[in-house]
């Protein structure tokens, strides 16, 4: 299996996509991490739209952003796994390791481990991007107790996205279709299910449920607890990618 | 080592690609597999490297189904539709494999150097041209110097040297050093000089397996041969004298089974007939390997002016 991850690896690195990805990443995250810093304590009709600076509120929203990166981490693994059937590397990929669900054990391994320099690259931009912003207006958050937690907790979420984006690849193989589906999912289905109040109940199942969960943000409803938000992030990417092993990557390849 | 394959069948939807299909192909020889487009050659291939599922059937290697090969890459090597990341370099696509192989890395220089590619390993395999791309596909296959190859149609987009250089690496595979080669063409004169055994496929069932000694000995008298002649008919009226099968068009041609041109040129002589033009139209093997998958291609074209013809 080492022999496995590591040839996960090579792939991704003697590739050029992951670069993008990560250029992405932090960009979004800067961009948030200044965006909230600026909009912190600013009244909008006589009502704060975010928390004042100095609030543990602030300082939790601020030193989770990183989160809003996940969509990258989440692209790097379908990519990850769906490049074998867009470039039909699958071919010697399977001749050299017939067994199918052990080729999708190493890329979750391989990303897993991949996606933790990842984030701690994003939670770096984060909480640098935030302590200078927070500093200029006086008062940087300090990194410790909640804050740091948050800061982990954050960074836990991203390497599990990684996770979720090799199993979404396992299960759909075509890369624009999951990565289209993924971000529907993401942009569109999952807010609408966010906001209405019915299905409220099944919304901290889903994975954007799952993710207040763990980073406990505080205009949170009614979440899990964290350590349960991570196995429940963890499940959605080892069910997925079960099944893709059981339903599309065992197909016919060719 | 051999490979056996046996009542191999394969569908696609309502369309049955490989049918009850069984041969064997044995080590220290070249075995050409060989069809018209759409016979099932490619699919047989890929189900036997456990890429495809069979519905019914076993491929086995020395007894051993691919998918439970302990070490597949030391034991089967194979060259089907070029695959790689167009971004990666040739050198790094073998890495990755030597890699997941559990193979020393140097042995990526050591195949581009077999095949020709040393200089080109450290480029994109993207700008590779059709020939450098097949190249690289063997390279991969060489990479465990395995006792089997399997190579699909593997001279596509070589050029004339390089299909000159594949035939004698393929006889050295086989003949030097015994390892066992499996090789398929849908064209006969592709692989005619290079194959000890043939086994013929059309319509995804077995047509004819043998050597093609076996091939040749049906073949002496199944070629063709052109002539013209200002005595077009007293020619075939000698011809069909002895029991030759000759037709006779109307622009003085005429057509001859089964006799050779020496042996048509030596009965004209003889009989004081002048011949403008004399020459082989078709050897006997491609005759015989035409007759035996005739009409079974799958997607055939009619002939241009025949099929406008039938409709009138």
């Amino acid at each position: 299996m080492t022999a496995l991850v590591r040839a996960e690896w090579t792939k991704l690195f003697t590739t050029r996509f992951w670069i993008g990805l990560l250029i992405g990443g932090a960009l979004m995250t800067a961009g948030f991490s200044v965006l909230f810093t600026v909009l912190a304590g600013v009244e909008e009709e006589g009502q704060q739209a975010l928390p004042e600076i100095g609030t543990p509120a602030y300082e939790e929203l601020a030193l989770s952003v990183a989160v809003q990166a996940n969509v990258f981490l989440l692209i790097l693994g379908i990519i990850g796994m769906t490049q074998e059937f867009r470039h039909k590397t699958a071919v010697p990929t399977f001749l050299t390791t017939p067994s199918r669900g052990r080729v999708v054990g190493a890329k979750l391994l391989a990303y897993a481990a991949v996606a933790v320099p990842f984030a701690l690259l994003l939670l770096a931009v984060n909480v640098g991007v935030v302590l200078v912003a927070a500093g200029a207006r006086g008062n940087a958050p300090s990194l410790t107790g909640d804050n740091l937690q948050t800061v982990i907790s954050s960074g836990l979420v991203l390497v599990l996205f990684a996770v979720i984006g090799v199993g979404v690849g396992a299960l759909v193989r075509n890369q624009v279709g999951a990565i289209v589906g993924a971000l529907v999912y993401l942009f569109v289905i999952e807010p609408i299910a966010a906001l209405v109040g019915a299905i409220q109940v099944v919304y901290k199942w889903l994975p954007g449920g799952a993710i207040q969960a763990v980073t406990s943000d505080f205009q949170a409803p009614d979440v899990l607890e964290p350590w349960q938000g991570a196995v429940v992030l963890l499940g959605y990417g080892l069910l997925a990618a079960l099944l893709g092993t059981l339903l599309a990557v065992r197909r016919d390849v060719g | 080592m051999r490979v056996e394959v046996s009542g191999l069948t394969k569908n696609f939807g309502a369309v049955r690609a490989v049918s009850d299909l069984g041969f064997t192909v044995e080590p220290g020889s070249v075995t050409g597999f060989l069809g018209p487009n759409g016979a099932g050659k490619t699919t047989t291939l890929r189900m036997v490297l456990g890429l495809v599922r069979p519905d019914a059937g076993t491929a086995t290697f020395d007894g051993v189904p691919y998918a439970d090969l302990p070490d597949p890459v030391r034991v089967v090597g194979a060259v089907l539709e070029t695959a790689f990341h167009p971004a990666r370099s040739g050198r790094n696509h073998l890495r990755v494999y030597c890699q997941a192989a559990g193979l020393p890395e140097q042995r990526a220089d050591e195949v581009l150097a077999q095949v020709g590619l040393a200089d080109a390993g450290g480029r994109r395999a993207g700008g590779y041209s059709l020939g450098m791309r097949q190249r690289l596909a063997l390279a991969t296959a060489l990479l465990g110097d395995p006792a089997v190859l399997v190579l699909d149609e593997p001279a596509n987009g070589l050029d004339p040297e390089g299909i000159q250089w594949l035939r004698g690496f393929l006889r050295y595979m086989a003949h030097e050093e015994g390892r066992t080669v499996l090789v398929s063409s849908h064209l006969l004169s592709e692989v005619e000089q290079t194959v000890d055994r043939v086994v013929i496929v059309g319509a995804g069932r077995l047509v004819r397996e043998g050597s093609m000694e076996q091939l040749r000995s049906g073949a002496d008298d199944a070629g063709t041969v052109l002539v013209r002649s200002p005595q077009a008919a007293r020619l075939a009226e000698l011809l069909r004298e002895e029991g030759v099968a000759v037709t006779v068009d109307e622009d003085g041609g005429v057509t001859v089974h089964g006799r050779s041109s020496a042996e048509i040129g030596a009965r004209a002589f003889a009989a004081g007939v002048e011949l403008h033009e004399l020459r082989p139209h078709s050897s006997g093997l491609e005759e015989i390997y035409f007759q035996l998958t005739a009409g079974q291609e799958q997607y055939a074209a009619p002939v241009p002016g025949t099929a406008g013809k039938a409709a009138r």
